[in-house]
């Protein structure tokens, strides 16, 4: 974990912005194009090709050349993060409740 | 991406005990973190965590608010830990059974499509990437260390 904490954090960030977040779903569907994308949205090409460029530092998505176009694709496995930190607070409540059960078992032997 | 974490157990003590365990500050803080609880809707706490140097955590202070307490069978209190970690809620359901109580627990709010997942990345001391961090540094701490 140490050895990646950009890529993290920009993962986080990436999933962060709503715009992202649609994009992300619509390239879960299918590999589209900047105007594909674009053509969903109403903000300019600029602001999401801006956004596009934030997908791809994170890995969430990359690019693939198509003849004179470039398609972006959807990567799942950049979420991987995301579910191991929750997986971490998984881990933390089995720990304490683990200690509740000690505690009480204690106490009633008290 | 939404996610709820739900354990379910059966404590073999009735359920008035566990729930003093879970509604008595100081008892709370033997199996929780020191805090200032008080069973009382409205009522805001925080737990702090201690720092544990060795495991690289320097300490987190949790802040919460009773939401519901039912003595004996309900309790629920938000969770903001910062990052993400923003309004979540921790859920206790206490069910007399034959064998003792048996313990729902809950930790939702997890749903990274909520729009405070935007606001705690943009405007947080730090970034979730560190919160990962502090959270593994505080698990690893703990199942090491014990009490």
């Amino acid at each position: 974990m140490l050895a990646t904490p950009n890529r993290e954090s920009d993962v986080f960030t990436a999933i962060s912005h709503p715009a992202r977040r649609r994009m992300l779903d619509l390239l879960a569907v299918a590999d589209c194009s900047v105007n594909a994308i674009a053509g969903q949205f109403k903000m300019s090409r600029p602001a999401v090709s801006q956004h596009l460029r934030v997908l791809l530092n994170s890995g969430l998505v990359t690019e693939q050349r198509h003849g004179r176009e470039r398609r972006y694709h959807f990567v799942p496995e950049g979420l991987g993060s995301v579910r191991e930190w929750i997986a971490q607070y998984e881990r933390f409540w089995d720990e304490r409740l683990q200690r509740l059960q000690k505690l009480l078992s204690k106490k009633s032997k008290e | 991406m939404s996610k709820t974490i739900r354990k379910e157990l059966v404590i073999p003590q009735p359920r008035e005990q566990v729930w003093r365990a879970i509604t008595d500050s100081a008892t709370l803080a033997e199996w929780m973190f020191p805090n200032d609880f008080e069973p009382r809707v409205g009522h805001h706490f925080t737990f702090r965590v201690p720092a544990k140097p060795e495991a690289g955590f320097d300490g987190l202070v949790v802040g919460c608010e009773v939401l519901e307490c039912e003595p004996p069978s309900r309790l629920v209190f938000s969770w903001s830990a910062g990052g993400p970690v923003v309004d979540t809620r921790v859920s206790f359901r206490l069910e007399s059974v034959s064998e003792g109580t048996r313990l729902y627990f809950e930790h939702s709010g997890f749903d990274l499509s909520h729009p405070w997942a935007e606001q705690a990345v943009q405007g947080a001391d730090y970034g979730w990437a560190g919160m990962l961090g502090k959270l593994t540094a505080m698990v690893a701490g703990l199942a090491g260390g014990g009490k």
